[in-house]
């Protein structure tokens, strides 16, 4: 199994990748790409927290996966809070 | 929009990116300052796209330094806990008291950190104290000095204290958590410089996506401003973790508290009103 480092590496590689190359093709094609790439951008720590905890998950490691957990929480509560 | 302003917001991303990167802190007070007192943006608008240009640098760097194994997991998620906890608190309390007197107290900090920083502590005396609790242990190539660096963290409890404060802080004065998370570790968890600002560099990502939403859904990202902004970030961040692996600890210290000096400026001159986000 691939370690979670190398995982987490991928995963935010791909999170700016794909989103950089989807605001350089907005700003020739359409603005609405552009969006796609910055929601994409947004994403990527959520989604990174998200594998850590499956992770540790899957490794049986109670305490980090409700850290990961806690996190993913927290996460959601403060983006659906007004300013 | 003309091409020098997209020029120049490309060239400034790529600098914020890789001196964020380097230090740890996210690059997002630079771009801030780039965007309202270069650009003369609006400040909200100024504060979603750095915002952006954080995630954008957290994650190149975090993609190459948690590879290299610079960052040490574990931590950044036990840290995490407190500093997202902090954000929201302090977000709330933003919303019910003036914040010039905290933009103070942290210039101030900044200050003393700042200090600190350029005095130089000597690194790798970590003591063998005993640690309760959670252990974490970590360890990484000084590309530098090409020596293994050991560590095991210590004081976590005040750690967790101090960046549950940071996170308030970063809530309340809008300044990214980076600038007090890293003199954190480094000075009184004893994490080494490096580990510190790779640690640093991966956590604020979740935070600056935490408050991100919030302004996303108010409409005041500027999508065609956001693009050479984040895409000179992502350029720098990557050259900052190039840099970061040869360049020596104590080095990166100095440099580290030239900023956060420069940042407590930042920060009295938003107390007393020439600045403000």
């Amino acid at each position: 199994m691939v370690d979670v480092e190398t995982t987490i590496s991928w995963i935010l590689r791909a999170g700016v990748l794909v989103s950089a190359a989807l605001m350089a093709i907005g700003l020739f094609i359409n603005p609405s790409i552009i969006w796609m790439g910055v929601l994409v951008l947004a994403l990527t720590p959520f989604i990174r927290v998200l594998m850590a905890g499956l992770y540790f998950l899957g490794q049986k490691d109670a305490p980090y996966f409700v850290i990961a957990l806690y996190v993913i929480l927290v996460l959601v509560i403060s983006s659906l809070m007004k300013m | 929009m003309d091409l020098p302003v997209i020029i120049a917001t490309f060239a400034f991303g790529m600098f914020a990116g890789s001196i964020g990167t380097m230090l740890g802190l996210g690059g997002g007070v630079l771009m801030i300052i780039f965007f309202i007192i270069g650009l003369n943006l609006p400040a909200q608008q100024a504060v979603a796209l750095s915002l952006l240009a954080v995630i954008a640098s957290s994650s190149m760097g975090g993609s190459v330094y948690i590879r290299d194994k610079m960052t040490n997991l574990k931590l950044a998620m036990i840290l995490e806990t407190c500093t997202v906890t902090g954000a929201v608190i302090g977000a709330l309390l933003a919303m019910m008291m003036p914040v010039s007197a905290i933009q103070l107290l942290l210039g101030a900090v900044l200050i003393y950190a700042a200090a600190t920083m350029i005095k130089g502590v000597r690194e790798a005396e970590t003591p063998a104290l005993p640690v309760k609790g959670l252990t974490v242990k970590g360890e990484y190539t000084d590309e530098c000095t090409k020596m293994r660096v050991c560590y095991t963290v210590i004081r976590m409890k005040l750690g967790l204290f101090l960046s549950l404060i940071a996170g308030v802080v970063s809530g309340l004065v809008g300044i990214g958590g980076g600038v007090i998370m890293v003199p954190i570790m480094n000075l009184a968890m004893k994490i080494p410089m490096k580990a510190a600002a790779a640690t640093s560099n991966f956590m604020v990502g979740v935070t600056a996506a935490a408050s991100a939403f919030v302004y996303f859904k108010q409409g005041y990202v500027d999508l065609y401003m956001a693009v050479p902004s984040v895409l000179g970030i992502m350029v720098g961040a990557y050259a900052g973790t190039l840099m970061m692996g040869k360049m020596r600890s104590n080095m990166l210290r100095r440099m580290l508290g030239f900023i956060l000096a420069f940042f407590a400026l930042v920060l009295f001159m938003k107390a007393a009103g020439v600045l403000s986000w």
